[in-house]
């Protein structure tokens, strides 16, 4: 019946300790058959030494039993009280403790130590009193009046019978004490002596005369000397010669005790009297033992009378230990059954809820996720039909378990494939300069990249808004088109050019809006994908430009020369004509000179723009190349005031140091103009380290530039000053632009403008 | 209150109520009288009332009934008092219900110092129940000036104890004394 939960298989174990079952402790008596078995036996052994000692009570004596074994019984009585009243107060306080802790089965093993008690209680204490109450009558029946009666008077018929012999005895002795008064002791001649015993002897009337005459002895007591004894041929051989040596010096000393009885065993007894003689005078001279014979029969039967009544008294004195003695016996007995009732209940529950609790146990580890535990069947009844089919269960869960696990592990490593893909695309969605914008079947966005969110200007905090208000801005509108016009049936959705304008500056966008579809064909969104086509087209405008530039150079600086000599010949032909005519020609031929000249700077300008080399870049200090371009205008410009400001920790640039100087100035000489020649003028550098990039800043506190002529300053010819060819920026821009940068312009805080120029580290 | 101890306490009790009952059944009276002569302690004493009509019935069945005395000279302490000298004492009487004659003996610590037979039960009565200068120290054994006493522990066999508490029917007697030098 007993069972025990293992481990079969170490899987899915958080800790070794926890794996396990915790194993009811198994107690060495308690778990081990033999010593139950060994146990029963020294109980039944117990109860038949008991049995065995109550029935041969009758061959103790009543002394022992009340002396030793009523103390033995009662201390035993008293131990197995105190056992009992410990077991059962253990057993109550464990119930207590248990239906306080919501033990299970505590109520349950109660109810069986509690009806087993009962049931063996009950009939136990019956027994108790009405065995008690027999033992009680029947011990009161030993002692009744005529018993008393029998008993008393033969024990006074034996005793009298003994008295009036002695009395005889010491009768004779008295008499024959008197009859030798006068005769001397002192004589050597003993016939006298004889001839006073010899009637006595001869007339049965004692069976033994013993004479002694008193010696006297200097310095001590007188001594007593056998004079003559005379004994009848009937008397038994075997009496004792010193035990009336004995009685004689008694009588002589003065003892009122002159009686003695000397045993011959079964030869009968001898009953002693003694008498001192005394001579005229008054002194004693001698002592007369004389001595009586008693049958052994006659011994004996008076013996055996007294003996009964002896017995019977002494069983009527010592009545209640005895009677305490036969009830120890009862109540050892009922402690016994009641005690190892008590004990087998206890036992019983526990055996019987023992692997009820391993399984409930077992239970409460597997539903906590350790499917490995079982329970190891020890028997072949229902218990261990019932531990069979749990750990058959327990098998079945473990298998599934393993089945979702390995289901588990796989889309685990699913998801994380899932993830890192998806990671990745992020990743390449958020380094890409294409913006990309994915929008549900619902409308709402779903995603959007930086880039997407830069080239819009839009927060990226609008995932999860509806894209047609986000779109809604006026900017954005033709983007909101786009979405309205995307659907599954376009296979391939041709790129449509947007231009977008936000904060003055227009931006050209490549949008594609790629509808979605599912693997049933249920449309699931929109990915919008923009791509920035501003600096492209701006690269065509340049390309534009500078080929006309070209042609113009090429056009107009060829007519110049032939222009200019003939304006220098026409000069020189009327050098001598008249005044008025000189004069007339001259001021026309330095007019046609001079604007050829001027058309001839004009013409290398545009050469320069068209003809600008690539740059030849080396990595450079940013600051330090504008701390020396800086430099240039110290103690010329008096009213202007130029700070510079550098971000620190920032690392060389790669770029054309002459290119970016060109650069420096013309934007600080823009600015000077701007402020005419009067203000404040900050150039600075930002490190962006994040995304590896410097910027350049030149802020200035002039008008500053409506936001619509922004885009048009980098031009080509176009020029809000009055001198100039106006392809200042767009050489800017171009240089920037070599250099794999951007520059933008903006308004200053509080006034005036502000060029930032971007630029890779 | 833990189950031990809930246990202990209903043994406390049980063993308190059988003290109780043993104690109430000391109905003789023990008059001890110490006295100090010729450098010694000598001790007299007497068990008024111990000759009850259930010792007189055992004796009178031929039971050999002794009375036992444990005489011990004690000194007080603060804890437990300190036994200086001690001696035991058996009278035994057996009757010859066929002679009717008793036997009697006396012993001191297990010899036998003295046996007569009488056929006087009031001999036996005072040979079981009076003892007089039993010699229990020397005085040299004394602080001087120093209280000590005599107690005096009687014990009848046979006994005729109760059911399942068989244990009693012991006489208890103590005198002081000053041992002044």
């Amino acid at each position: 019946m007993p069972a025990t939960v293992t481990s079969i298989s170490p899987r899915h174990v958080p800790s070794p300790v926890s794996s396990r079952v915790p194993e009811p402790p198994r107690r060495p008596f308690r778990d081990n058959p033999r010593l139950i078995l060994l146990g029963i036996g020294a109980l039944v052994a117990v109860l038949v030494a008991l049995l065995f000692l109550a029935s041969g009570t009758s061959r103790f004596s009543p002394d022992f039993l009340s002396e030793f074994v009523l103390y033995a019984l009662s201390a035993a009585d008293l131990t197995m009280l105190a056992a009992l009243v410990f077991v059962l107060a253990r057993n109550i306080v464990k119930l207590v403790v248990e239906r306080r802790t919501a033990l299970p089965f505590a109520r349950f093993r109660s109810k069986l130590v509690a009806l087993l008690l009962g049931m063996t209680l009950v009939p136990a204490v019956l027994v108790l009193i009405v065995g008690s109450e027999l033992i009680r009558t029947n011990i009161d029946r030993w002692f009744n009046a005529p018993m008393d009666d029998i008993l008393a008077s033969a024990n006074q018929i034996a005793g009298d019978y003994y008295q009036d012999q002695q009395m005889l005895a010491t009768d004779h002795a008295t008499r024959l004490a008197r009859l030798l008064s006068t005769v001397d002791l002192t004589s050597a001649d003993v016939r006298p002596i004889r001839d006073v015993l010899a009637p006595d002897i001869t007339l049965q009337r004692v069976q033994m005369v013993e004479v002694y005459r008193v010696v006297p002895s200097t310095g001590s007591l007188p001594r007593l000397e056998s004079v003559v004894d005379v004994a009848a041929p009937t008397l038994q051989p075997g009496h004792s010669r010193a035990a009336v040596d004995r009685l004689a010096a008694q009588a002589l000393g003065g003892s009122s005790d002159t009686r003695s009885i000397e045993t011959l065993g079964t030869g009968g007894d001898l009953l002693h009297a003694a008498a001192v003689v005394k001579g005229t005078d008054g002194e004693a001279k001698g002592v007369v033992v004389a001595t009586a014979y008693l049958t052994g029969d006659l011994a004996a039967r008076s013996r055996r009378l007294t003996q009964a009544f002896e017995s019977y008294n002494q069983l009527r004195v010592l009545k209640r230990p005895l009677t305490g003695l036969y009830l120890s016996f009862f109540l050892m007995v009922t402690l016994l059954i009641l005690f190892g009732a008590t004990w087998m209940g206890s036992y019983l529950a526990k055996r019987i809820t023992r692997p009820v609790l391993m399984l409930s146990a077992a239970a409460r580890e597997i539903g906590a996720g350790r499917l490995d535990q079982r329970v190891e069947p020890q028997s072949n009844d229902e218990f261990g039909s019932l531990v069979e089919a749990f750990n058959a269960m327990a098998t079945e869960l473990a298998t599934s378990r393993r089945r979702v696990d390995r289901g588990t592990v796989d889309l685990e490593r699913k998801h994380v494939e899932v993830e890192a893909r998806r990671r990745y695309i992020e990743t390449i969605l958020e380094r890409i300069t294409t913006g990309v914008v994915s929008v549900d079947a619902a409308g709402a966005i779903t995603t959007i990249n930086s880039a997407a969110a830069r080239l819009l200007g839009l927060q990226r905090q609008i995932v999860g808004q509806a894209a047609v208000g986000v779109f809604d801005r006026t900017d954005l509108q033709p983007l909101r088109a786009l979405l309205a016009g995307s659907g599954p049936a376009k296979a391939e959705p041709a790129a449509q050019e947007i231009a977008l304008a936000h904060d003055g500056q227009e931006r050209h966008l490549a949008a594609v809006a790629t509808a979605l579809v599912g693997e049933t064909g249920v449309p699931e969104g929109v990915v919008l994908v923009l791509d920035d086509v501003t600096p492209l087209i701006r690269a065509q405008k340049v390309a534009a430009w500078r080929e006309v530039a070209r042609r113009l150079a090429h056009e107009i600086k060829n007519p110049l020369t032939p222009i200019q000599l003939s304006a220098e010949r026409l000069r020189r032909h009327f050098s001598n004509a008249p005044p008025q005519a000189k004069a007339l020609v001259e001021e026309c031929s330095a007019t046609i000179i001079g604007e050829v000249e001027s058309l001839k700077g004009l013409v290398d300008e545009f050469s320069q723009f068209a003809r600008m080399p690539s740059p030849r870049t080396v990595p450079t200090d940013l600051p330090q190349l504008v701390t020396d371009t800086i430099a240039l205008y110290n103690g010329i410009f008096t009213d202007v005031r130029i700070d510079q400001r550098f971000a620190p920790g920032a690392p060389l640039v790669r770029l054309d140091p002459e290119q970016i100087r060109r650069v420096i100035i013309n934007l600080v000489d823009n600015a000077i103009e701007a402020m005419e020649r009067r203000g404040h003028l900050v150039v600075a550098t930002e490190f962006d380290s994040g995304n590896n990039i410097i910027h350049l800043v030149v802020a200035d506190d002039g008008p500053g530039i409506p936001p619509a002529e922004r885009e048009k300053l980098f031009l080509p010819y176009y020029s809000t000053k009055r001198r100039g060819s106006g392809l200042g920026l767009a050489i800017v821009r171009r240089i920037i632009a070599e250099h794999g940068g951007s520059i933008d312009v903006g308004d200053n805080t509080p006034r005036g403008t502000r060029f930032t120029i971007e630029l890779p580290c | 209150m833990t189950p031990s101890s809930s246990i202990l306490r209903a043994v406390a009790i049980v063993v308190a109520l059988a003290v109780v009952a043993s104690a109430d059944t000391v109905a003789p009276d023990l008059r001890v009288t110490p006295i100090e002569r010729d450098g010694q302690v000598l001790v007299s004493f007497d068990l008024n009332d111990g000759f009850t009509p259930d010792v007189r019935d055992a004796i009178q069945s031929g039971l050999s009934t002794s009375f036992s005395y444990e005489v011990e000279l004690r000194r007080g302490a603060p804890l437990f008092d300190r036994t200086l000298a001690a001696v035991s004492i058996i009278a035994t009487v057996h009757f010859d219900n066929l002679t009717r004659r008793y036997q009697m003996s006396r012993s001191l610590d297990g010899r036998v110092e003295d046996a007569r037979p009488t056929d006087d039960q009031d001999s036996v009565r005072g040979w079981m129940t009076h003892f007089e200068r039993v010699p229990l120290s020397m005085t040299s054994a004394l602080e001087a000036n120093t209280e000590y006493y005599v107690r005096v522990r009687a014990h009848t066999r046979p006994h005729s104890g109760w059911f399942f508490w068989p244990w009693g029917g012991i006489a208890l007697g103590l005198a002081k004394f000053t041992f002044i030098q």
